[in-house]
């Protein structure tokens, strides 16, 4: 196929996960997804290859999803399923790494024969369970299992699936909303691609695929070729809720001959008893995403970019966490991943990695009742330290690297919930000093409009242990959580009297080069 | 189409202005449809320049003075966008709830693009040592926590006055709700600097989400100094030269107002001139008794399209102006102002083609611009751009580029070209093929983007051509659009100024509300909205009777955090008709989503009211010729097939009437429209080809 014709029929492909991904985003109640876009669409091949994806989401879900890919065809054979079949899990194992993300699968078929998948992973409004934060002690406690199941079978509903579901979230009416959301919005995807096939006569996409992986492979590894071979050590430290330190250590192995990269997180810490803990699914999520976005962020993310990086970690550690271990708020040490990898490349590539950052957002939220004592529970809301310096450039303020999530605007929340923010705002100097300076996290404080007590439940990180700057740029400063001005460090959800006042100070991010 | 329904004396002139990037254009129509049309260069020093020289152009060619000019003059101007890009405002401030000094710098925290860590955002208006913070506060249910303190503003304004601050923009939390606390500073402050220009969040962007409303509202108050006089100025010249009329001037959102309104808020001016050019393909698709229509406008740097539909631009609440990274979403300030709907992206005649990592081949964003410019305008340029592969294709003739005025260089486009060719392995035909149908495949890949996102189906939709390369590309992604419809209008080099000429008054307002349906605050924001939108319209002349006003919602389901923008057919707010107002959102979501969730709550989260003018006759005497005309020669064109023998025609030598049969090329002065085979095209009485697929 030459550069033409594969140009045309790769954007096209593309432009219909696209499209899938718009009509998502535009029916989705769950408000992560439709204000934050914390979603992810992807086309997989009939062997469950990721071959495009839609240019929206979190390294977390679009990973993952590439990887819930090979799972579900391993369950359900392609050749073994009927037009109308809509499959569906939210497996921490097998997909995104906690219950709230929710992947359903929708096959497309051309006469009769099974040639492509439409995905998608969205965080839902709720699972059951403890709900959302780090305060259950097993995953059991955490709400409802799906396992790799169909959704739809021949275009009816799997009614007792659906009942299940419906009767073991809080708010069922948005989690069947949006779970019809991401069915309506695969058929989305799958009208398109008929269409494609349809103006370029093609009965399959087999050999399209193949050509798209393979050079998406072959381009990811002439890039890592590029590179001087070795193993780079690289390690970093933050706190999480409780206050307990983690240790994130890799060594970071980089074969110039074959084009591949190996990471190895041997040394990292133990699982924690809190629900932070990563499945080695989204561990190599997080770690591709790092890798990928220093190296090459312009290459397509496919199946083939991400297959020259191996990751492994050792079984039981915080970052291949083992069943039963609880793992709803594994974001929290997630968004840390990239950082010992981007230490470790700084080996090679030094322009081009970004000094250690905030890390994780910091997640919300809060249960309670009105003043005329209605009650209300609000959904899940987040808020980005600074992120590190890059070589030439400062580090974003109050924006988070690796995710990139949008935050609900104060006026949003204050309509939704009686809650009145008194300040956020830009904490200057909190970024590390340097040559190119390193991101300033922000303070933002609230209260409650409220006569009763109110449940918190929000899950800081790096209050601490500070991002580090990079060839002598200085660190950033740790963050800090106050109630009523004094520090807080409860990992659970806490009861908070109707007149306590929030500060949350977000931490900022390293700096770059020691400043002149 | 002359006859019954021209409007009008026959002896009435009137003209319009469009200031671009690139050209100013004038076009004047008498009464009974005769039109002349002049094109200038954009004199950037001074705008007012080049829109006169453009006005003197039109009036000598229909030979009549200043005071002839008895209708009105409509203008349309780059001038807003321009000082933003150029950041060429005078220091301006920015005030704000205390506590909030930085909603400018924090956005929203998004990053736009979650794999290039090396992003940038476009620099605020107003940097953070003028940003101040006010102790005051107003809830989200619209009490007043905390009044303004006058002794606070005393300071304050002694800050701003040694500052040199010429421009205040104030935006405080939840003013959406209740602007009360705003309007008090505003009063305190205009006392104490009576020379300021003050906005204020709660009239320029009444609307919830505090850094969009803020974002706005900055940029009104920074372009403010600099447009109120250039407007003050115009009106000045145009009554020194014995014009008797004073200027309308071309909004974002498809509608004209008097210079004064204009002034006041500039930020509604922002895309004025492709807002013009929407509403003259709306004109067109009435005219031409289509629906639907998506406008396809492909200039030198971009491209842009508009979904027409119900013969009407769709309008959009927000938009973003100043994308500095690479033309992404999200590199640049949020707009939230009613406007034309419009995608644009950067595929345009100048836009270069390259191979990528992955051997794939590649057309823009980046593009040559008119410096060095395309390899074939011999300046120095040796990437291969759009316009070099369509000479090489011979869809251009290197001999007859605008008019013969400019020269191409074949050989150079032909070694352009050639770079690719080798990269990618194939012929030099090959390779510039390649970047035809590539570019022709973005801009249909934007525009299904473009109606998914609406929830419209593209499917067939009829295409409207303009813009130097439009005509060239239409036909090509009106195939990929499945479409079998493509139309070339008449005065396409100067649609937007044309579009201005008939664009009606028109005025947009939102008041933003909060919590369950209330009907007497809602009745109260609605009659305020027509309070000003009547006085609006009667200082642009519009005449009580000839006024309309039509009403609308933003609403969505309770819990839901996107809103939905409703049109009403009566006003359910004036009936308190609950079912109506339900039905009316069920409806609008339903087409958007597919879907009704009828056991939830329905709430609102702005009111909206829009006042219209009466219409305006469009009509135009035909501009073709009286006898069909012969092909002037013919050539070898290569976009479709290999040497394709196409004969080649002037568009003015074409009669009504006359048909021909694809391919073939249609020569005019700054365009040229490739009709492919499989194709009929036909002229209409009106000098419109409409070109039609077979079979």
């Amino acid at each position: 196929m030459d550069g033409i014709a594969l140009e045309i029929l790769w954007s096209n492909l593309i432009g219909a996960v696209s499209e899938q991904a718009r009509a998502l985003q535009r029916i989705a109640f769950s408000p992560v997804v439709r204000e934050a876009g914390d979603l992810a669409c992807a086309l997989l091949d009939r062997d469950g290859r990721m071959i495009a994806q839609a240019v929206t989401g979190t390294p977390g879900h679009i990973n993952t999803l590439a990887a819930a890919g090979a799972h579900f065809v391993e369950t359900f054979p392609p050749d073994g399923l009927a037009e109308g079949d809509v499959l569906v899990t939210n497996d921490p194992w097998l997909s995104a790494g906690h219950f709230f993300d929710i992947t359903v699968l929708t096959p497309v078929f051309r006469k009769g024969r099974a040639i492509a998948f439409f995905g998608s992973t969205i965080h839902h409004t709720d699972i059951g369970g403890y709900g959302v934060g780090a305060g259950a002690r097993d995953v059991h406690e955490e709400g409802l299992w799906i396992p790799r199941a169909k959704l739809y079978e021949a275009g009816e509903p799997n009614a007792l699936l659906h009942d299940i579901i419906r009767h073991n979230v809080r708010t069922p009416d948005e989690v069947m909303g949006d779970l019809a959301a991401q069915v309506s919005s695969g058929r989305v995807g799958a009208q398109r691609l008929q269409i494609l096939c349809d103006r370029h006569g093609l009965d399959d996409i087999d050999e399209l695929a193949d050509e798209i992986i393979s050079r998406s492979e072959r381009a990811a590894r002439d890039s890592i070729r590029k590179l001087r071979g070795g193993t780079y050590p690289g390690e970093s430290r933050f706190d999480i809720p409780g206050g307990a330190e983690i240790v994130l250590k890799c060594a970071l192995t980089v074969d110039a001959e074959a084009g591949d990269i190996l990471v190895d997180f041997a040394g990292s810490s133990e699982a924690s008893p809190h629900g932070v803990n990563v499945v080695l699914n989204y561990t190599h999520a997080y770690s591709a995403f790092a890798i990928r976005s220093t190296l090459d962020p312009e290459l397509p993310n496919n199946h083939g970019s991400l297959k020259p990086i191996r990751v492994t970690a050792p079984e039981g550690s915080i970052v291949n966490a083992k069943y039963p271990a609880p793992v709803a708020a594994r974001h929290v040490v997630g968004m840390y991943v990239p950082m010992p990898i981007l230490k470790a490349l700084h080996a090679v590539a030094p322009d081009r990695v970004v000094a250690e950052g905030a890390g994780a957002v910091w997640t919300m939220q809060i249960q309670g009742s009105d003043e005329r004592g209605e009650p209300f529970t609000s959904a899940m809301f987040n808020y980005s330290g600074g992120m590190g310096a890059r070589r030439t450039k400062p580090g974003l303020g109050a924006t988070c690297y690796p995710t990139g999530v949008a935050a609900v605007p104060v006026e949003v929340l204050e309509a939704a919930m009686p809650i009145a923010f008194t300040r956020k705002e830009l904490l200057d100097g909190s970024g590390g000093a340097g040559r190119a300076p390193g991101g300033d996290g922000q303070v933002i404080g609230f209260r409650m409009r409220t006569r009763d007590p109110w449940l918190l439940n929000a899950v800081p990180s790096r209050l601490s242990a500070p991002a580090e700057g990079l060839e002598g740029g200085g660190d950033g400063r740790p963050g800090r959580f106050l109630i009523n001005g004094k520090p807080s460090a409860e990992a659970n959800k806490m009861t908070m009297a109707a007149d306590d006042e929030v500060l949350l100070e977000t931490p900022g991010g390293g700096g770059f080069g020691a400043a002149d | 189409m002359t006859g019954p329904s021209v409007q009008g004396s026959p002896r009435r002139y009137r003209i319009a202005v469009d200031i671009g990037g690139t050209f100013t254009d004038a076009v004047l129509r008498r009464g009974d449809g005769l039109v002349r049309s002049d094109k200038r260069l954009t004199t950037h020093g001074d705008l007012l320049e080049g829109f006169f020289a453009a006005v003197d152009g039109v009036l000598a060619k229909a030979g009549i003075a200043p005071a002839d000019v008895d209708d009105t003059i409509v203008h349309a101007t780059t001038v807003v966008t321009n000082a933003v890009v150029t950041r060429s405002g005078p220091p301006t401030a920015l005030l704000v709830t205390a506590g909030f000094r930085d909603v400018l710098r924090i956005r929203d925290e998004h990053r736009y693009d979650m794999f290039d860590p090396q992003i940038e955002y476009a620099a605020p208006l107003v940097p953070r040592e003028r940003t101040f913070g006010i102790s005051e506060r107003v809830h989200a249910d619209g009490n007043v926590d905390r009044p303004v303190e006058p002794a606070e503003i005393d300071i304050l304004a002694r800050h701003l006055a040694a500052a040199n601050v010429e421009s205040v923009a104030i935006c405080l939390l939840n003013a959406y709700v209740n602007g009360e606390n705003e309007r008090r500073v505003r009063d305190l402050l205009a006392e104490r600097l009576p020379d300021a220009h003050i906005s204020l969040s709660s009239e320029v962007a009444p609307q919830i989400r505090e850094y969009p409303r803020a974002a706005t509202t900055v940029l009104n108050a920074y372009t403010q100094p600099i447009v109120a006089p250039y407007l003050r100025r115009l009106s000045e010249v145009l009554a020194a030269r014995g014009f008797s009329t004073a200027p309308l001037i071309m909004m974002s959102n498809g509608g004209v107002l008097g210079a004064g309104t204009a002034g006041r808020f500039p930020v509604r001016m922002v895309e004025s001139g492709p807002a013009a050019g929407a509403l003259a393909a709306s004109h067109l698709a009435r005219r031409l008794d289509l629906d639907r229509v998506l406008s396809f406008d492909m200039g030198g740097t971009t491209a842009k399209a508009c979904l027409i539909e119900d013969r009407r631009p769709t309008v959009t609440g927000q938009f973003e102006v100043d994308r500095v990274y690479r033309f992404k979403a999200g590199s640049g300030f949020p707009v939230l102002v009613p406007a034309i709907d419009m995608i644009e992206i950067g595929a345009g005649g100048g836009s270069m083609a390259a191979v990528d990592s992955l051997g794939l081949l590649k057309v823009g964003p980046d593009s040559a611009g008119s410096e060095p410019g395309p390899a074939c305008y011999g300046r120095g340029g040796a990437v291969p751009t759009v316009t070099d592969a369509d000479l090489v294709l011979g869809l251009l003739d290197a001999d007859h580029f605008l008019g013969g005025d400019m020269a191409l260089d074949l050989g150079a486009a032909e070694r352009a070209v050639d770079g690719l060719a080798r990269r990618l392995g194939v012929s030099r035909v090959e390779a510039a093929r390649g970047v035809f149908r590539v570019v022709g495949e973005s801009m249909a890949a934007a525009a299904r983007a473009h109606a998914t996102d609406r929830g419209l189906d593209y499917r067939g939709l009829p295409v409207l051509a303009f813009g130097g390369a439009g005509p060239v590309h239409a036909c090509f992604v009106a195939e990929l659009l499945d479409g079998d419809t493509v139309i070339y209008p008449p005065l396409a080099s100067v649609l937007s100024a044309f579009g201005a000429l008939i664009t009606p008054l028109r005025y947009d307002l939102a008041r933003g509300t909060t919590g369950p349906v209330d009907w007497e605050r809602a009745e109260a924001a609605t009659k305020e909205m027509e309070a000003e939108a009547r006085a609006a319209m009667t200082a642009a002349g519009c005449p009580p009777d000839g006024m309309r006003f039509s009403h609308g919602a933003d609403m969505r389901y309770a819990g839901q955090q996107n809103e939905v923008t409703v049109a009403f057919d009566g006003n359910p707010v004036a009936a308190r008709d609950r079912p109506a107002l339900r039905e009316a959102f069920e409806t609008a979501y339903e087409a958007a989503y597919g879907l009704r969730l009828s056991d939830l709550a329905v709430e609102a989260v702005a009111w909206r009211v829009s006042a219209h003018g009466p219409g305006i006759a469009g009509e135009t005497q035909p501009m073709t010729a009286t006898a069909p005309g012969e092909a002037k020669g013919v050539r070898p064109v290569h976009a479709r097939a290999e040497g394709e023998t196409v004969p080649v025609y002037d568009r003015a030598a074409l009669s009504a009437g006359q048909a021909l049969a694809g391919p073939a090329i249609i020569e005019e002065r700054e365009t040229t429209i490739f009709v492919m085979a499989g194709w009929r095209a036909a002229v209409g009485e009106d000098g419109c080809i409409v070109a039609r697929r077979e079979g």
